[in-house]
Formats: C-alpha cells, sequence, structure tokens
C-alpha cells in the first residue's frame, strides 16, 4: 500500500491547475456555483440530497393536505380550486380527474422524492463514507449525476402536471401506473411525462446503487471487516442490492407502457393478446422491494441511535445484519400478496400468503434485538431516541396491519380499502418518515456543526405522533368497513372517521411548523457542536471527527484494530 | 345453453380448448359467448379450476412451493385443526359438496325468510316486479363503526371469524407487548434508574424464542388462513347460476347467460334521489344485481376498457375485473336483502361512483324477475327460439366512454354521476 | 503531513458533466414525450429532441473523455481499477435484470396465449403470424457472428496480456466488424421480416426484445471502437488495461442475451410456425 501511495501523490501534486498548491488542504472548498452544482464531495451531494427531499416532502406533505381537506366530508369540496389554479378548468370530470392526479403525484413524490432521496442520497451519501472510514464515495462524479438524474426525474412529473392526461392535466393513474389505465385509458402528453420522471430517477438510484456497493465492498479503513461495520451501513448495502435489481424491472416494465401508448405494441392490451395482469407482475416485482428499500435504511439508523442512546452495544449485532438480508432476499419473492384480487389461482395464493408471513420473522428479530439493546441500558431520552422509540412501535403497528394483509383470504375484503392505506402510513409515514427525523435530530448538529433546539425536537416529536396517529389510525375503520381507496367522495357512513382523520392533519401540521422553526433557530442562534456531542455511547467513526467533518476527512484513513471489538463498541483499551 | 344453440343464435362463439383435458366440447364450462376480445382465458371448469395453476407463469413457479408449503402444514398442524377443516390437497380437486338451498336457508333468519316467501314488499308477482325498499338493506357501511361490515355468507363468517378470533388478538396482542417493553425499558433503564449500562450483546435462549414464538404464532395464522383460501376457491356445482359481471368506465353491466343472456346496465343512481328515497347516496344504483339467495352462484368478473374491481364488503367478496380475462369465484348469498359494495380498482375519473348494489331474493321470485327482463329458466332456453339474438328493449348496449379504449363505442347513453347533464 | 492525502482512492475536482448530463437527459425525455405527442407539442420536438440527444452524447465523450485522461494521469490506481470492475459487474447485473423483464413478458404471451383474442387465436406464434423468421438462416448466421465475435475479443484480450500490440488491433478490429455485420443482418432482417412491428403480442414482444439486445449490441460495438481508438493511441499495458475488459465484459454479456433470444425467441418461440 505504502508504495502505491506514493506514486499517487505524485499525480495529486500535478493535478487540476485550478487547485494548485491548495490542493492538500482538507478544508479548502471551491466556490459556489462549482461546490453546489458540480459537486464530487459526498457531503456535499448528501446535503443537497436532503435539502432536495425537504423540499418534496413540503410539496408532498402539502398535497395530502388538499387530500384531507377534499375527504374533510362527503362530496366534492377543494378540487375544482385546485384544477383552476392548476390552469384547467374545473368540471365535474375534471375535478375528479383532480383527486387523481393529486393521489398520484403524492405516492410517487414521497416514494422517489423524499424518502429515498433522503435515506439513501441523504443520509447514506453523508455517513456510509464516514462510517466506514473512507475519504469519500468510490465515484463521486457519478454520485453526482445520481441527484442531478433524480432533480430531472422530478421536473418530469412537474410537467406531468401542466399537460393534458386525459380527462384533465396531470396523471390520473395512482403510483402503481396500472395499465391499460396508463395505456389506452389516459390519452395526452401526461401519463408518458410521468413514466420519463421514473426512468429518470430510475436510472440515478441504480447508478447510486453501484456506487455505494462499491464503495462499501472496497473502501473500508484498513480492518474494518464487514463483521465489523456498522450496521447504517449493512441497511445501506442491502438497500442498494435490491435497488440494482428490483428498479431495472421497473424500468422494462414502464418502457413497455410507453410502447404501448405511442408505438402500438400490445404488451398489456388484450386486443393484442396482452394482458394487464403481467403489467401488475412485472410492477411488484420491482414495488415489494421498492417498500423494503424504503426502511431497510431507516432500520440501520434506528440501530445506531439506540445504540447510542442506550450507551450500549447493539444487541446481536450478526442476528440485526443478517436479518436484513433476509428480509431482503425474502422481499423478491413475495411480490403477488399485492395482486390477490386479480384471480390468481388457490396455489399462488397460498404461496404468497405463506412467504408473505415469513418475513414477519427476521423483522420481528430486529424489533426485539432493538428492545433487548435498551434492556439493562443507561438510557438517555434525546430527541432521536424518542422517535426512534416511536419507529418502533408505530412501525409494529404497520408491520402486524401487513400481517394481516398477508392472508390471501382476508386480503379479499380488504384489498384497495383504507386498511391498505393505513398499513402503509403506518409503515412509512410512521416507520420511514420517523426514522428520517431521528436520523435527522441525531446528526444535524454533525452535518452542520450547530445544535437545533432539544425542546422544539421533542415538541414536534409529541405533535407529530399524536397527529399521525389520529390521522392513520381510524382509517382502519374505514376500510374494515368497506372504504376504497382512491376515491375524493364517500358514502355518508364514511364521514365520521374521515372528519378525524383531516383534523390529525392539523396536529401534524403545526408541528411541522416546528420543525421548521427549530431549523431556522438552529442555523441563526445554533449553539456549536462538538465532535462526539452524543457522549460515549457514540463509537462510530464519525463521531472521531469535527462537526461539521473537515471538506476531505480520513486524507490518512483510520485503523480498526484487529482486536477492537467494532460491533461491540469496545475501544481497544477497554477490551485488552 | 350447448354451443350449437349459440352459433345458431349468430352469436360470436368460440370453442375453447379446455386445458382440463376432459376434451367434452358440450361441456358447459368450456363455452362462452361474447365480443371476441373481451373473453379470453375461460377457466371454469371443475377440474380447471383446481389446475389454474397452468393459467400463469408465476403460478407455475410457485406451485410446487406451495405444496411443500401445504405439505408442511400437514405435518405441523395439530391433527385436530385438520380433521376439523378436512384440508388436503385432495379436497381442493374434488368435487365440491353440494351447498343446497335448503340447508343455507336455515340460516335466513325467520322474519327475513318469512318476508321473501309472504312476497309482501319484495314482490308481487312474476309481471310486477318491485325492487326492494330500504328496510331490506343488509350490506352496508355504518357511520362510525369501528369493523367489518356484517357478513352474510357462509365464507364471510369464517374470514370474519378468524380475523376476530385469530389476527385481532395477534395484532393487539404483538402491538401491545412491544408498547409495554418499551415502557418497560423506559421506566427500568433511564440514565437515572440505571446508571452503568450493562454490555450484554448475546443470550442464545431468548433469541431462539423470538424466533420460534413468531414462527409458531405465524403457523398458527396459516393454518385458518389456508383453510379459507381452499373455502373461497371450492368451485361451484356443475349448474351453479353463472352471473358474467363487466365493468364499464364508468358503470357496471350483469349479463345472465344461464337465463337467455340479457344485461342489466346498472348505473349510479343520483345521490339525490337515492337519499330521497331512503337509499343510501353514492352507493344505490338504478338496476340492481338481482341474485338468487342461499345458493352458490358463479360470479364471472370481466371488463371493456380498463381494471375495475367488483366488490361486496359483507359478502367477502372482492374479484378484479380485468379487460381480456374472466376471473371466477364463487358466492353465497344468506339472506334476502339488498349489499351495496363499490368499485375497488382506480379506473378513472369516476372510480368513486360506480357502486354495485345486489338484490337477493328467493329463488321462485328471482326466477320471476328473470322472467319479467325476458330472459328464461332452466331448459327454457333450448324451446326459446330467437331470445338469444333478440335486442332487448330498454337496455343499453354496453360501450365504453373512453373513446381509444378497445371496444369503444359511443358514451353510456346516461350519466350517473350527480351534477352531469343527461345525454340521452 | 497534516492534510495530506495518504490513501489510494481518487478524489475528483468539481464537474460540470453531472449537472448538462442530466439536463440532457431531462431534455432527450422531453423531446421525445414532444415527438410522440407532436399533435399536442407542434414541431418544437425536433429541437428539443435533437438538442436532448446532442447533449447526451457530448456528456458521454467528455465523461469518458475524463475518465481516459485520469486514466492516463496515473489516478487509477489498483484499488480505483478495482472499483470499476465492480461497478461494471453490477452495471451488467442490471443489465441483466432489465432483460429479465423483457423475458418475462415472451414466456408469458408464449406459454399462455390469450385463447379468444381474435389476433392470438389461443396458440403460439399468433395466428395474426402468418410466418416467422427462420431460425436457422439469418438468426443463426447472427448467432455465429457473435459466438465468432466473442473469440475475436478474446484473442485481442490475449494479445493484449502477452505485449503483442498488432494481435490486439487485429483482434479488436475483427470484433468491431462483426459487430457491423451483425447490426447490419439485423437491420436487413427487421426491413424482410413476415411481420410488422406492433399488433399482437408475438411482434411486440419480439421487437422489443430483439431491439433492445440490438441497440446494447451498438453500444457494445462502440465502446470497443473506443478501445481500439485508445490502442492506436497507444493506451493499454498488459497490466493495466481496464477499459478495454469492460467492453469486453459487456460484449460478453450482450453475446449471452444474445443466445437466450437464439434459443427462446427465435428457435423455441417460433417453432411449429409457417417459416419465411
Ligand atoms: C416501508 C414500507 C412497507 C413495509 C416495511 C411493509 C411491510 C409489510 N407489508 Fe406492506 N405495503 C406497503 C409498504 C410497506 N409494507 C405499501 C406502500 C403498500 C401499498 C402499495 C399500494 O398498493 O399502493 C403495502 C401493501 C401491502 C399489502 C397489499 C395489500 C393490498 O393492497 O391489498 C400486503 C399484503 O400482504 C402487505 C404486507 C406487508 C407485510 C406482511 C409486511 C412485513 O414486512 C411487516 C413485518 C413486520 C412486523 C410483523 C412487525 C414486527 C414483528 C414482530 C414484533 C414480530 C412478531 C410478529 C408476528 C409473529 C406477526 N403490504
Ligand atoms: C413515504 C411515503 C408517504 C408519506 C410520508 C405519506 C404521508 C401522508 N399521506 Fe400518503 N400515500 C403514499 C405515501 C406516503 N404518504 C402512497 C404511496 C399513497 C398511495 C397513492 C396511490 O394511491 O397511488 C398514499 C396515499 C394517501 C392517501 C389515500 C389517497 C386515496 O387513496 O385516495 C391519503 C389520504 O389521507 C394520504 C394521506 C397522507 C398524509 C395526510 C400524510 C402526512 O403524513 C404527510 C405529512 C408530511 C410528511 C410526513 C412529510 C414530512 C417530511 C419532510 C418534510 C421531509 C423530511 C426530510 C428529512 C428529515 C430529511 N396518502
Ligand atoms: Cu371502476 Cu373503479
Ligand atoms: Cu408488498
Amino acid at each position: 500500500m505504502a508504495t502505491t501511495a506514493d506514486t499517487f501523490q505524485g499525480h495529486t501534486e500535478s493535478h487540476g491547475g485550478s487547485h494548485g498548491a491548495e490542493h492538500h488542504d482538507a478544508d479548502h472548498k471551491p466556490g459556489f456555483f462549482a461546490r453546489w452544482f458540480m459537486s464530487t464531495n459526498h457531503k456535499d451531494i448528501g446535503t443537497l440530497y436532503l435539502i432536495f427531499a425537504i423540499c418534496a416532502g413540503i410539496i408532498g406533505g402539502a398535497i395530502s393536505g388538499i387530500m384531507r381537506a377534499e375527504l374533510h366530508e362527503p362530496g366534492i369540496q377543494v378540487l375544482g380550486y385546485w384544477v383552476n389554479f392548476m390552469g384547467g378548468e374545473a368540471s365535474f370530470d375534471a375535478n375528479l380527474h383532480m383527486w387523481n392526479v393529486l393521489i398520484t403525484a403524492h405516492g410517487l413524490i414521497m416514494v422517489f422524492f423524499m424518502v429515498m432521496p433522503a435515506m439513501i442520497g441523504g443520509f447514506g451519501n453523508w455517513f456510509v463514507p464516514l462510517m466506514i472510514g473512507a475519504p469519500d464515495m468510490a465515484f463521486p462524479r457519478m454520485n453526482n449525476i445520481s441527484f442531478w438524474l433524480t432533480v430531472a426525474g422530478f421536473a418530469s412529473l412537474m410537467f406531468s402536471m401542466f399537460v393534458p392526461g386525459g380527462i384533465g392535466n396531470g396523471a390520473g393513474t395512482g403510483w402503481t401506473v396500472y395499465a391499460p389505465l396508463s395505456t389506452s385509458g389516459s390519452t395526452g402528453p401526461a401519463v408518458d411525462f410521468a413514466i420519463f420522471s421514473l426512468h429518470l430517477a430510475g436510472a440515478g438510484s441504480i447508478l447510486g446503487a453501484t456506487n455505494f456497493i462499491t464503495t462499501i465492498f472496497n473502501m473500508r479503513a484498513p480492518g474494518m471487516t464487514l463483521h465489523k461495520m456498522p450496521l447504517f451501513v449493512w441497511s445501506v448495502l442491502v438497500t442498494a442490492f435490491l435497488l440494482l435489481l428490483a428498479l431495472p424491472v421497473l424500468a422494462a416494465a414502464i418502457t413497455m407502457l410507453l410502447t404501448d401508448r405511442n408505438f402500438q405494441t400490445t404488451f398489456f392490451d388484450p386486443a393484442g393478446g396482452g394482458d394487464p395482469v403481467l403489467y401488475q407482475h412485472l410492477f411488484w416485482f420491482f414495488g415489494h422491494p421498492e417498500v423494503y428499500i424504503m426502511i431497510l435504511p431507516g432500520f440501520g439508523m434506528i440501530s445506531q441511535i439506540v445504540a447510542t442512546f442506550s450507551r450500549k452495544p447493539v444487541f446481536g449485532y450478526l442476528g440485526m445484519a443478517y436479518a436484513m438480508v433476509a428480509i431482503g432476499v425474502v422481499g423478491f419473492v413475495v411480490w403477488a400478496h399485492h395482486m390477490y384480487t386479480v384471480g390468481l389461482d388457490v396455489n399462488t395464493k397460498m404461496y404468497f400468503t405463506a412467504a408473505t408471513m415469513v418475513i414477519a420473522v427476521p423483522t420481528g428479530v430486529k424489533i426485539f434485538s432493538w428492545i433487548a439493546t435498551m434492556w439493562g441500558g443507561s438510557m438517555e431520552f434525546k430527541s432521536p431516541m424518542v422517535w426512534a422509540m416511536g419507529f418502533i412501535f408505530l412501525f409494529t403497528v404497520g408491520g402486524v396491519t401487513g400481517v394481516v394483509l398477508a392472508n390471501g383470504g382476508i386480503d379479499d375484503n380488504l384489498h384497495d380499502t383504507y386498511y391498505v392505506v393505513a398499513h402503509f402510513h403506518y409503515v412509512l409515514s410512521m416507520g420511514a418518515v420517523f426514522s428520517l427525523f431521528a436520523a435527522f435530530y441525531y446528526w444535524f448538529p454533525k452535518m452542520s456543526g450547530r445544535w437545533h433546539s432539544e425542546l422544539l425536537a421533542h415538541i414536534h416529536f409529541w405533535g407529530f405522533f399524536i397527529g399521525v396517529n389520529v390521522i392513520f389510525f381510524p382509517q382502519h375503520f374505514l376500510g374494515m368497513n368497506g372504504m376504497p381507496r382512491r376515491i375524493p367522495d364517500y358514502a355518508e357512513a364514511y364521514s365520521y372517521w374521515n372528519e378525524v382523520s383531516s383534523f390529525g392533519y392539523y396536529i401534524m401540521f403545526a408541528s411541522m411548523g416546528v420543525f421548521f422553526v427549530n431549523l431556522i433557530y438552529a442555523f441563526t442562534m445554533g449553539k456549536k457542536a462538538s465532535a462526539n456531542y452524543w457522549g460515549e455511547g457514540a463509537t462510530t467513526l464519525e463521531w472521531t471527527l469535527s462537526s461539521p467533518p473537515p471538506y476531505h476527512q480520513f486524507e490518512t484513513l483510520p485503523v480498526i484494530e484487529e482486536h477492537h471489538d467494532y460491533h461491540n463498541h469496545l475501544p481497544a483499551e477497554e477490551k485488552a | 345453453m350447448s354451443l350449437d344453440a349459440l352459433e345458431a343464435s349468430g352469436k360470436r362463439a368460440y370453442r375453447v380448448a379446455c386445458r382440463s383435458g376432459c376434451r367434452d366440447n358440450d361441456c358447459s364450462f368450456a363455452i362462452m359467448a361474447a365480443p371476441e376480445w373481451k373473453v379470453a382465458r375461460i377457466e371454469r371448469c371443475a377440474l380447471m379450476m383446481s389446475e389454474r395453476a397452468n393459467s400463469r407463469i408465476a403460478d407455475r413457479m410457485t406451485r410446487f412451493l406451495a405444496l411443500i408449503w401445504v405439505a408442511a402444514m400437514l405435518a405441523f398442524a395439530p391433527q385436530s385443526a385438520l380433521a376439523q377443516e378436512g384440508l388436503t390437497q385432495s379436497d381442493l380437486v374434488a368435487p365440491p359438496p353440494a351447498i343446497v338451498p335448503p340447508a343455507a336457508m336455515e340460516q335466513v333468519p325467520d322474519d327475513a325468510a318469512a318476508d321473501a316467501t309472504s312476497g309482501d314488499p319484495v314482490i308481487e308477482d312474476a309481471g310486477g316486479y318491485v325492487p326492494m325498499g330500504p328496510e331490506m338493506i343488509k350490506g352496508q357501511p355504518t357511520n362510525g363503526s369501528i369493523t367489518f361490515q356484517d357478513q352474510y355468507s357462509p365464507n364471510g363468517d369464517y374470514a370474519l371469524w378468524m380475523h376476530d378470533a385469530i389476527l385481532l388478538p395477534m395484532v393487539f396482542g404483538i402491538s401491545l407487548l412491544v408498547l409495554g417493553l418499551l415502557l418497560f425499558v423506559i421506566a427500568k433503564f433511564n440514565r437515572r434508574a440505571n446508571k452503568v449500562p450493562s454490555r450484554t450483546t448475546h443470550n442464545t435462549l431468548v433469541e431462539v424464542l423470538w424466533t420460534i414464538i413468531p414462527v409458531i404464532i405465524l403457523l398458527a395464522i396459516a393454518v385458518p388462513s389456508i383453510t379459507l383460501l381452499a373455502k373461497q376457491f371450492k368451485t361451484p356445482p356443475a349448474d351453479a347460476l353463472t352471473i358474467k359481471a363487466t365493468g364499464y368506465q364508468w358503470y357496471w353491466g350483469y349479463t345472465y347467460p344461464d337465463n337467455g343472456g340479457f344485461e342489466i346496465i346498472s348505473n349510479m343512481m343520483p345521490e339525490e334521489e337515492a337519499r330521497a328515497k331512503g337509499f343510501p347516496g353514492q352507493l344505490e344504483v338504478d338496476n340492481r344485481l338481482v341474485l338468487p339467495v342461499g345458493e352458490p352462484i358463479r360470479i364471472q368478473t370481466t371488463a371493456a376498457d380498463v381494471i375495475h374491481s367488483f366488490a361486496v364488503p359483507s359478502l367477502w367478496f372482492k374479484h378484479d375485473a380485468v379487460p381480456g380475462r374472466i376471473n371466477e369465484k364463487t358466492m353465497i348469498i344468506k339472506e334476502p336483502g339488498i349489499y351495496y359494495g363499490q368499485c375497488s380498482e382506480l379506473c378513472g375519473a369516476r372510480h368513486g361512483y360506480m357502486p354495485i348494489a345486489i338484490e337477493a331474493l328467493p329463488r321462485p321470485q328471482f326466477e320471476a324477475w328473470v322472467r319479467a327482463q325476458g330472459g328464461t329458466v332452466g331448459n327454457e332456453a333450448a324451446d326459446t327460439d330467437g331470445v338469444l339474438g333478440a335486442e332487448l328493449p330498454g337496455l343499453q348496449q354496453p360501450e365504453s366512454a373512453v373513446p381509444d379504449a378497445a371496444g369503444a363505442g359511443a358514451p353510456p347513453t346516461r350519466t350517473t354521476a350527480p351534477g352531469t347533464p343527461v345525454t340521452e | 503531513m497534516a492534510g495530506a492525502v495518504n490513501h489510494e482512492y481518487h478524489i475528483l475536482p468539481p464537474d460540470i458533466w453531472p449537472l448538462l448530463g442530466s439536463i440532457s437527459a431531462l431534455t432527450f425525455t422531453t423531446g421525445m414525450v414532444m415527438f410522440m405527442h407532436s399533435d399536442f407539442f407542434g414541431g418544437a420536438w425536433y429541437a428539443v429532441l435533437g438538442l436532448g440527444i446532442a447533449g447526451l452524447i457530448a456528456t458521454f465523450y467528455s465523461w469518458f473523455a475524463n475518465i481516459v485522461n485520469e486514466a492516463e494521469s496515473g489516478y487509477h490506481t489498483p484499488v480505483v481499477q478495482l472499483h470499476m470492475r465492480y461497478g461494471m459487474i453490477l452495471f451488467i447485473a442490471s443489465e441483466v435484470m432489465f432483460f429479465v423483464g423483457w423475458f418475462w413478458s415472451w414466456f408469458d404471451f408464449s406459454l399462455f396465449p390469450s385463447e379468444l383474442t381474435e389476433v392470438i387465436g389461443g396458440q403460439w406464434p399468433p395466428k395474426a403470424i402468418e410466418a416467422v423468421m427462420d431460425p436457422f438462416d439469418l438468426p443463426l448466421l447472427n448467432t455465429l457472428i457473435l459466438l465468432c465475435s466473442g473469440t475475436t475479443v478474446t484473442w485481442a484480450h490475449h494479445s493484449l496480456i502477452h505485449g503483442d500490440r498488432e494481435g490486439l488491433k487485429k483482434g479488436l478490429w475483427l470484433t468491431v466488424i462483426l459487430g457491423a455485420v451483425f447490426t447490419a443482418v439485423q437491420i436487413y432482417e427487421y426491413g424482410h421480416a413476415p411481420f410488422d412491428f406492433g399488433g399482437n403480442t408475438y411482434s411486440s414482444a419480439f421487437y422489443m426484445a430483439t431491439g433492445f439486445h440490438g441497440f446494447h449490441v451498438l453500444v457494445g460495438t462502440i465502446f470497443l471502437i473506443v478501445c481500439l481508438a485508445r490502442t492506436y493511441k497507444g493506451h493499454f499495458t498488459p497490466r493495466q488495461h481496464f477499459g478495454f475488459e469492460a467492453a469486453a465484459w459487456y460484449w460478453h454479456f450482450v453475446d449471452v442475451v444474445w443466445l437466450f433470444l437464439f434459443i427462446v425467441v427465435y428457435v423455441w418461440g417460433g417453432w411449429g410456425a409457417e417459416i419465411h
């Protein structure tokens, strides 16, 4: 290593005239444009991803506000206003189409442009290299195009809102884009823009996935074996594999949609022998791994946080890591549980029922290991920890309703009702989003060098916790009582719980106000953060660096000593 | 009715190569009359229903695994559970026990049965069919309800039992266990109560336990779950009534192929009108799907434009209506009454406005209703020449509202949703 | 020395091409939508699509030129080369999954042909397909061409490892020529196919699967041409030539996909049909 490192330094000297002498300065930052638009720095790209995700979260959250306002009471309330606002012409059908456009945009934005960029692009970029002791990602330039392709995808989705998509402007297909509603059922360019939006974001994610896998396999600091790697890194590794193998299948499926729409192919058109159900198989072969893509990095973050604030190493480290691998693997063979009512035969339904339920086992291992990590710990309830504990409880609730849905015979009643909406918001709007906020408060001072207000963070937590539960818990009742998803207007009998649900939105909304006040507070008045501000419980490598870390960290690679019991968080001396 | 009769009537009929291999061309399952593109993959024969793994590529791949699973279930499940439910592979293939009306009718509450037979509000005579009034509504949502709608089918009863007795306790048990453990560690292991953290990171016993116990719980769920599926997939007897429900943007068409093939077009009743008549808005329709009570009915679903889904929560019934496919499932309604449902697959703008309303009648009244529609009952079909070809008066021709959709024609002659001008 | 770089990783300076490349990609997809809906957008798609494609070509060119320059300047230490190996393998893995999607639809259609759709008629190849290509005519020729090109690219690789630059050139030239011939034959075949594009599942799945393969052949050929040009510039050494290896891997991948296509689509998929 030493010899090659010498030659390498030779190259560095002669590299890029603009840098010249200062190249060795770890904290030398490029000018504004070069830094934020041409970045090859994993931390800057991570920051860009986080800002982007927060913007997308605001838009997606605002759309869900319009949706809850519409569902506040039976009848059509606010849709006409939004049709006019978006430049269309309000009419009975145009208003109804607007509803479909809103839920489609909400689903796609939250999934592809909020959760994924925040978890993988944002926190993954920031902390995978830091945690494995690497100076940057394996392909720093490709890292940047992953980000900008995500932005391009978002732009394409925005374009789609302003062009015709059948009855009105925008793509009203649902985030699942089922054919033939998305083919012969939606004329006009909107759906094509939406499809290309997925192509672009998907390409960015595939490149990102190769980047993460390569980084994690090749750039771990000397001595850091796979089995010493922090669990967050493990989670990103598994997630990256899911992305790499699942997204291309989606790409093929939506390409078929495009050619069916525009070039007379008949993949999903029965008139030419095609089969709409084939699209669903292809979509969910991607779609189910996708839902684990959205939660696995969250699992990783929760592991770091629980260990830190319990001041205790993670319980059952290997079990935790391999549980994620198991979830990833089994996640590829359960897809048709989204299709129980399409007319599968009895054996297929039995198989998918059984296979789906299997995932509860490794997930349970994780839940119980987190609790076991706290057991015997010396817990401190800082804001990341309360979000993490909220996660553990609410994700469990969402998970067990998933097990209810997994039963093919039970799903015959619940499929496409609000019970499903409740299930997936418990795992997403409470699982994934809670882990995002936990991670945000955990690492914000590390990333920015400034303290948020812990008080405001706690107020944010309680407001959000109560708010989302009031929004989504009653939706279980609505679903069991038979209310279908994706309808803007409902029978009178569903009005009671819908009103409660919409009321919950206001609580949640207020708490998000606290979040943004906290951000402003931190950037204007926040105290400076030290290197390891959470104290002795925080043992991964990012805590060895200043807050914020130097522009280029680990220019001399840290060495993880042979007997450093890394995953047990035992510093070398203590063990000795 | 035979294939020849269909062909003679001038309808397009297709001789389907039945995959069951029985090669009986006059088998009533293997024949279907329909506009060509709407019907494909007819999978209706009893033999085929159990062999339907042939039908999809995923099915074939997974069949093997399913068998292993079933075998595992057999090996692990308590004998008593098996004896009770009689779940064996052969059970799935064997001809279903005849579910005869008398047995089912026994479950009909007395007043309802009396209602039905005395004919009082339900029906006057063959000619004077009067749709049921709001007092006969059985399956509908209840405001403020926190659970399922009341169930009116045997499978619904079983599924509801399974949910309430097994799944709900599981949901609450596990959620509360996790919550309880969290509260416990909060109380016991906070920094003040426990200054020095332990360093335990392994405990083989608890790790094994929290793996094994969930497995056992899941097996306990799987047994009734698989049983429920087997029940739901029981094929109806060969002579069961067949109804074809076709989803259109945005209304339903119900065809009665065993009764002369007439089609009922069912649009949502304007909400004002429905409420004025005492029916729930957005759920009531102009022409209900009329079905006989207490007997297995073969419901086939398909669609003319995009995917719809035929769903009736109080019968635990939901089956997608997919263009180019016919899906089939058995429905049994225990009591006369009205049962509401809604289209349950996003199908475009008015997806929220294509309700389903079933009116279940005792067999005699049902037959009277069929005749009143110009339909036939039993063998009459063979004698009543021309019924098949005849245009039935007063019924709409099924056509799609989406101009580009396959099989499209003019928009529906009557719009359904409130607030739209009626285009006659 | 504080701040000194003591590792072998490649830390890159800021670069504009990721941004330009994404803008080009968005321009390209937008141009595609405008092209597909020219009734709505008018004729402007011409410019937008053109701009997008030009931008993408410029991006690819500059991007790879940068990589080549960096390699030549010695930034590609052994570990960086290892990165690239991983990157390429993973990229190919994702490409495999992309083709899984197309094969999935092919198997679905061919194993379960729709019975009551007139154009299919419950048989495979469908009724609407009056004749299929003779798999043992041009497709077989193309199979042999690709198999041959697999050996020539290996010949080139061996020559490279043994420092035989002339052999490398010859092997590469042959591979490129074989690739080009393959593409030419494929175009000819498309032009003379007994069935049109679209309208039924056979021709949809046939053209899209073989078409995407053809596109990959084109990309692979360009990749090899770049390697050939680099050979003339004296770029590769027996010890460091990952650019070449990546092209070879890609080429083998394209080759294997073709073998599947040949067996599944041409031979098995057209079995029993009238041959044209
Ligand atoms: C983060 C995303 C996420 C996650 C993690 C999950 C997790 C699970 N999901 Fe969910 N799901 C979605 C997102 C997610 N889902 C979305 C978005 C949809 C709708 C898509 C659409 O149609 O638009 C959906 C829909 C969906 C359906 C289809 C419903 C329908 O449309 O009819 C089903 C059916 O099986 C299902 C099941 C499950 C199961 C079994 C799990 C399991 O992984 C859960 C496992 C976890 C636990 C079980 C809790 C912890 C475990 C223990 C404490 C141990 C003890 C437990 C037992 C013994 C049970 N999900
Ligand atoms: C991650 C995914 C996600 C999230 C977070 C949410 C959040 C919310 N969702 Fe939704 N939702 C979906 C995914 C999500 N949803 C999907 C996939 C569908 C199905 C669409 C379809 O049918 O096709 C759906 C559908 C859906 C429906 C059903 C519509 C219908 O079927 O007709 C409803 C109705 O109430 C709803 C409401 C809400 C509400 C009130 C919130 C609120 O919780 C929103 C509050 C806002 C936030 C929680 C965002 C805050 C986050 C940030 C600001 C970023 C923070 C970033 C960092 C810290 C880095 N959503
Ligand atoms: Cu029809 Cu939804
Ligand atoms: Cu799933």
